[in-house]
């Protein structure tokens, strides 16, 4: 049965592309809104609107029995999570089940498996998806050698029993391993009352790559090719293209590969993302983690493969077949998206909310802008600072930077600082347009010249 | 009739609004949607007529705006739910719900309310209980008066800070 209402439990420029998506498909739509958003534009477009608590997050769109509650109290027969928020709590998806609503996401004993990073790590192991090479515990110096070899150089030793960085070191070379391994040890048990120390290879050119999967819940998972979203910094995404232009074919289909093998050995239902760390001087990758919701960067997906994912996940869960193949999937040109995000890059990232005074898109062909925001927009000082992700698309990756660049030059946004003036940085920056960059890039090579940009 | 929708209902007002009539009560199986120009309306036929106030007071029975439908939540349209329209006068304060859920004004099916119109309560009294998924929390008058406005029905959604109950404080 099609779902005839849906309720929102999100906020900003999702909330806004859930209900943009539901009305196309004739869905209602019901907005779970904190106080804070009660003026925003998704409550304005939403059919109705339900204040679930104040802005505090923890009494709104962190408290999944208020919004099945207020799912129930409407008369609604689905709920989507969004991301983020109670997205990828079980609780949420088990409640929404208990009471007969549609969850628009994966079954949350899936949703539970996948969010233990130990399960995750058994779960991709079990489906024969590489996880970066390691060991089990060693005693020795001399043990720790001898596995670092089978391994490959360099590789970073941990503490079994802990993180933090204590009793963990790098070696680049046996040498190291010798004269590193009783003191890091030591060190270890002092932290943890534990000495024993294991070995995970140590990639030096690590890029971020993840595989958009669509699953039915029996068993049948299409994808929708790969992202690569190197361009991190403290692990939060600034920048996301979709594909992976460094990664030869044969290893994108053995990835494609990969991700489809381990969620459709789940029976995975709905939209999830596989991510992978690639190695680009070995040409292999490692397991990272599944997301079981749909995530910010959606859209570049979408523009490579024309589909519509969130219209998908919504036809899915109102029982609709998935009727589409993966040979109906052509993937073609280059996307990318900036996030827009309300902090200031040169204040330290320092969040800042506020009124925006100017808020001007440009008008350009081939350009999507995902966002909350139109001039004179507050953005609300409780909640992540993301307004808006702008994407491009090219039939390649110059043509799709070039647009980007453009883009960006051409937007008119006062009254909050944003991180666009990096943004722009990065994206005419000679490393990121040859597409050399790594996970580490940006902290380590594009901040300090970003502090040190003449204008 | 569970597939009314918000483009029916906005159509219905219209036509309403258009009208010359006074009243409008419309009823197809279990929905049904009350509109009155009237303020001194003696409400939808299927309603009894209201009870004359327990204590002659400065509030008036509240009008029935034009969108509000008496249906439950769960079977209206999702126009926006309504809040009470009651004004609230000078003289009263208005206890809100402290979060979402259901209101009950009974401690469980059956039994009395906890209060009526016109009772006396202090800050400890339990005025209404507001569920949230099986779990009942009771809400506290907060201030020491007397009820003067009952805002929700019984069995009503109520949002975050809706008004639930004014209160006439004592002396």
């Amino acid at each position: 049965m099609a779902i005839s209402r849906l309720f929102i439990a999100n906020r900003g420029e999702i909330a806004v592309r859930i209900i943009r998506a539901a009305h196309a498909l004739g869905i209602e739509t019901v907005l779970g809104s904190s106080a804070a958003d009660a003026e925003g534009l998704a409550a304005r477009m939403a059919n109705r609107t339900i204040i679930v608590g104040p802005a505090e997050p923890a009494r709104s769109y962190l408290d999944e029995k208020i919004m099945v509650q207020a799912a129930l109290g409407a008369g609604c027969d689905a709920l989507h999570p969004g991301y983020g928020f109670l997205s990828e709590r079980p609780a949420l998806a088990r409640l929404c089940e208990e009471n007969e609503i549609a969850f628009v996401g994966p079954r949350p004993e899936t949703i539970e498996a996948l969010g233990d990073k130990l399960s995750a790590r058994r779960i991709a192991e079990a489906s024969g998806v590489p996880l970066v090479p390691g060991t089990a515990a060693l005693k020795s110096a001399e043990d720790a050698c001898a596995a670092a070899d089978g391994i490959g150089y360099p590789v970073v030793m941990k503490a079994t029993a802990g993180g933090g960085g204590r009793g963990m070191f790098f070696a680049s070379g046996p040498g190291d391993v010798m004269a590193s391994f009783n003191k890091a040890s030591e060190e270890a048990r002092a932290a943890f009352g534990d000495g024993s120390l294991y070995i995970e290879r140590f990639v030096e050119n690590a890029r971020h790559v993840e595989v958009q999967v669509f699953g039915d819940g029996k068993g049948r998972v299409l994808h929708f090719g790969e992202r690569d979203c190197s361009v991190q910094r403290r692990y939060q995404k600034l920048i996301e293209e979709a594909p992976c232009t460094v990664m030869p074919e044969a290893v994108r289909t053995k990835l494609h590969a990969a991700a489809v093998k381990l969620t459709s050995d789940l029976n995975y239902r709905n939209a999830g993302t596989v991510e992978f760390l690639f190695d680009v001087d070995r040409e292999e990758f490692y397991f990272i983690e599944v997301n079981a919701r749909i995530q910010v960067e959606h859209p570049v997906s979408e523009l490579i493969s024309r589909r519509d994912l969130v219209a998908m996940q919504l036809q899915l869960a109102g029982g609709e077949p998935l009727e589409l193949q993966q040979s109906d999937i052509v993937l073609h040109g280059h996307a990318i998206e900036c996030r827009v995000n309300a902090e200031d890059p040169d204040q330290g990232f320092r969040p800042s909310p506020g009124r925006l005074t100017t808020w001007q898109p440009p008008e350009m062909d081939f350009m999507r802008l995902d966002t909350f925001c139109s001039e004179g927009t507050l953005i609300p000082p409780y909640y992540d600072s993301m307004i808006g992700k702008l994407i491009v698309y090219g039939n390649d990756r110059d043509e799709a930077l070039q647009r980007m660049d453009a883009a960006i030059r051409r937007f008119s946004l006062r009254g909050v600082m944003t991180n666009m003036p990096l943004q722009h940085f990065i994206v005419r920056h000679p490393d990121f347009r040859n597409n050399r960059i790594t996970t580490r890039w940006l902290e380590q090579t594009g901040l300090p010249a970003f502090a040190n940009r003449e204008e | 009739m569970k597939n009314v929708t918000a483009d029916e209902i906005k159509n219905l007002i219209q036509i309403f609004d258009d009208s010359d009539w006074r009243e409008l009560a419309l009823q197809v199986e279990d929905f049904r949607i009350f509109l009155s120009r009237d303020p001194d309306s003696a409400g939808a036929p299927w309603q009894t007529p209201p009870a004359p106030a327990a204590v002659p007071g400065p509030v008036s029975p509240p009008p029935a705006p034009a969108s509000r439908a008496p249906a439950k939540a769960a079977d209206a349209p999702v126009a926006q739910a309504s809040a009470d329209a009651t004004p609230v006068p000078d003289n009263c304060v208005v206890v809100k719900a402290p979060n979402l859920g259901i209101f009950y004004r009974s401690p469980k099916p059956g039994s009395p309310p906890y209060v009526e119109l016109g009772a006396e309560v202090n800050e400890e009294t339990e005025i209404c209980l507001i569920e949230v998924m099986k779990l009942f929390t009771p809400v506290h008058a907060g201030i020491r008066g007397t009820i003067r406005h009952i805002c929700v029905e019984d069995g009503d959604m109520v949002e975050h800070d809706q008004p639930l109950f004014y209160v006439e404080p004592a002396e």
